[in-house]
């Protein structure tokens, strides 16, 4: 959320700042008219925007080089509709992430300002953007230190913007100390239209290795993602991916049954995504729901025919100014489309890890060959956390960076047999549940990551579980 | 890459595990005979068959698309002997010796050193040239190698995996020096190696005398094989045929160890 320097007086210019820890720059220079900053989303006393009847007259862009106008002005078109300032306020901050959305700007800003010349309106705004266009070609260099035990380094190279209308292409590479390599080529360009979509290409090869399944693996394939907004903040991705899975034994000890479905096999798959974010922030949020499903068929050519449904849910309720309670669950359901193609050993599901159902090991739940986890086709897994701050720690800055949380978290995996039987199928998705709860610590990386150290309690398990009493580390995207 | 410890802690565990003796449920891991097993593979598989054949220890034949994705060294065919896996030919001589069962007992040591070295005279002449043959020639690769080695595979993993085989052998064959060869100088190669197995062969019924040894499943695996394969140049075969003691060592074995066997 940007900040808002709003004037004292009304109908006087108001500057909306570009980025929330940045002086707007290139906003008014007359600076013996006091400013007074707020955030955006508090409302200003003795001032009521809503009230305030605006229309805008006049939209400036400055600073546009090689970026063609159609995309921009078809960007803009909301704001000419806004009837009172606040709408202005808003319009203008949605079309700021729209451009930044489209990958051509390091930095938009806004100043808006009362229309002045002929054609001026008695309640006229003049809108102007700043932009700030990114060079030709970026690139980055990166270490990494995988959970593999493997370092490896990365290039990344980006040619934004390329024809003028937020077409980008993009190209990342790592090698590993373990001679692993991962490529990924990419494609980007944003489509027209209201509903922000983008469409991208991307050619892949990926490695991984499955200590606990006993398996490596290398995917290499090709994928096209159509990603477009149906609703406010319902997000879809359509995607057509065609992927040569090449699993491999990893060691001596791998289990026989592994031995066996390892190999290589080709999936072409249709996915949907559909995901509705009402999050307030991404890692640590304090309100909102988040519902993702994932339907894939897979059976488009190549040799592995199945249906594959996946759900996730978090709700966030603030019980207190600083204590949040959240409430997740994950679940799939792998059915495979006849005898003949059946699903290969990394389609199907796996439960446990610090990411997953914590307190057990990384796919440490579930049926096993050997020491080997094999998956299963159905699971779920919910779980039950209070976050609060650190206590003794005074909120703000470096604290804010860490939360304590209580979790419970339960689950279950297995290939259920499930009738017509509402009942019954309950029954056995409830039939030797797993629990575990603990406590930790949370922190985040950035926006995108967070690293989580907790101390946990497997309370229910089955023999043959690992389990992960005590103190366990995870680190990742996507937390249960 | 396994560390030494490891390595170690597996050469223990074939020591320990091979105390036991020959479990019933063997079974040898190789490609779909029919439809997909190309000349070298098949060579090696029959030259295991008949190595088992002769020490007289059970197994059974389990036909895998993916058996040489399953095998430990990438190479077919494989045992499973209970929790052991064990790939090729020399390892699982050595396998089964640990369990007490050899052909070479009555050899002196002189004897063993001339089997090892007429062994690795045929990998190194007669795999290589039957490698050569399936991949480098381009007749043979486009008409039998690529449609059966791509058959178990779906378009277009079908060429890739062809592609990628292909380039694994060319690569393996130029380290050996055999990537610029031409057919004749391997066909060349091959008659001479006969040559040498004809001399050591002599009037005998087998390499070292009355019993067999595993020279002589590795040396029918391979001839027996390449006299069988109809292939779009069957010159190989017209090379081997030459060797009549040879051709005749293939039909004896054959028939003491396949015919009779499964007669019986």
């Amino acid at each position: 959320m940007g900040t808002v320097q709003a004037k004292e007086a009304q109908n006087k210019p108001v500057d909306v700042g570009a980025f929330s820890n940045k002086e707007p720059e290139n906003g008014p220079k007359d600076e013996s008219r006091k400013s007074q900053r707020t955030k955006a989303n508090v409302s200003y006393p003795g001032l009521k925007l809503k009230s305030v009847k605006a229309r805008v007259d006049k939209v400036n862009i400055e600073g546009l080089g090689r970026t063609k106008d159609d995309i921009i002005i078809n960007s803009i078109q909301p704001l000419f509709t806004a009837g009172d300032f606040m709408e202005v306020l808003k319009q203008a901050h949605e079309i700021r992430e729209r451009l930044v959305s489209l990958g051509c700007f390091k930095n938009v800003k806004i100043f808006i300002d009362t229309s002045s010349g002929k054609k001026a309106t008695p309640d006229g705004l003049e809108v102007t953007f700043h932009v700030d266009e990114m060079t030709r070609l970026t690139g980055a260099v990166n270490t990494l230190f995988g959970s593999n035990n493997e370092g490896s380094v990365a290039l990344s190279l980006r040619l934004p913007n390329l024809m003028g209308r937020g077409e980008r292409i993009q190209a990342e590479c790592s090698y590993g100390n373990r001679r692993t390599s991962n490529y990924n080529f990419g494609f980007v360009k944003p489509l027209r239209g209201r509903s922000n979509a983008f469409f991208t290409t991307s050619l892949f090869q990926q490695f991984s290795e499955q200590p606990a399944s006993g398996y490596k693996q290398i995917d290499r394939g090709l994928l096209f993602d159509l990603a477009f907004t149906s609703a406010p903040l319902v997000r879809h991705n359509l995607q057509w991916e065609t992927a040569w899975r090449d699993l491999s034994v990893l060691n001596r000890t791998t289990a026989f049954e592994i031995r066996e479905m390892s190999g290589p096999s080709l999936k072409g798959s249709l996915r949907h995504i559909l995901s509705v974010d009402r999050r307030d922030q991404l890692i640590f949020p304090r309100s909102g729901t988040l519902l993702r499903l994932t339907t894939e068929y897979a059976g488009i050519g190549g040799n592995v025919n199945f249906l594959k449904n996946e759900a996730q849910f978090q709700a966030n309720i603030p019980l207190s100014a600083d204590v949040v309670f959240q409430a997740t669950l994950h679940s799939g359901l792998l059915k495979p489309i006849g005898n003949s193609k059946p699903p290969s050993l990394c389609d199907h599901f796996f439960l446990g890890g610090p990411i997953s159902l914590r307190g057990f090991e990384s796919r440490g739940v579930g049926p096993q060959a050997g020491r080997n986890a094999i998956g299963a086709s159905t699971y779920w897994a919910g779980g039950l956390h209070l976050y609060s701050p650190l206590p003794f720690i005074r909120p703000g800055g470096f604290g804010d960076l860490f939360r304590a949380h209580l979790f419970l978290n339960a689950g279950n995996i297995g290939n259920f047999e499930f009738t017509d039987d509402y009942n019954h199928n309950l029954e056995v998705l409830g039939q030797n549940m797993r629990i575990a709860y603990g406590l930790g610590i949370a922190m985040k990386l950035g926006e995108i990551a967070r690293v989580e150290l907790n101390y946990c309690i497997p309370h229910s398990y089955q023999r043959t579980d690992f389990i992960n009493k005590g103190l366990q580390f995870g680190i990742g995207f996507d937390f249960l | 890459m396994p560390t030494p410890r490891v390595i170690l802690s597996e050469a223990m565990a074939l020591e320990v595990g091979g105390k036991e003796p020959w479990p019933n449920d063997v079974k040898l891991f190789q490609p779909y005979e029919v439809e997909q097993i190309l000349l070298p593979d098949n060579a090696s598989c029959l030259a295991t068959q008949a190595f088992l054949k002769m020490a007289k220890l059970k197994y059974t034949v389990e036909p895998r698309s993916n058996a040489e994705y399953m095998s430990p060294s990438g190479k077919v065919p494989f045992i499973q002997c209970g929790a052991f896996v064990v790939s090729e030919l020399e390892p699982i001589v050595s396998f089964v010796a640990s369990k007490g069962v050899s052909l070479t007992n009555d050899l002196d040591s002189g004897e063993k050193a001339d089997m090892r070295a007429y062994m690795s005279l045929i990998s190194n002449v007669l795999v290589n040239a039957e490698l050569f043959l399936t991949w480098c020639d381009p007749q043979t690769y486009k008409q039998v190698s690529k449609p059966r080695y791509g058959s178990v595979f779906p378009w277009p993993l079908n060429h890739l995996m062809c592609w990628q085989k292909q380039s694994a052998v060319v690569k393996r064959l130029h380290v050996l020096g055999w990537a610029s060869k031409s057919l004749d100088d391997v066909f060349h190669e091959v008659d001479q190696c006969c040559q040498a197995l004809t001399e050591r062969l002599a009037n005998k019924n087998y390499f070292f005398g009355d019993k067999p040894t595993e020279l002589d499943a590795l040396v029918f695996g391979h001839l027996f094989t390449v006299l069988t394969t109809p292939l779009p140049n069957n010159q190989l075969a017209a090379t081997i045929r030459g060797y009549g003691t040879l051709v005749d060592l293939c039909k004896r074995i054959e028939h003491q160890y396949f015919e009779l066997q499964s007669s019986s």
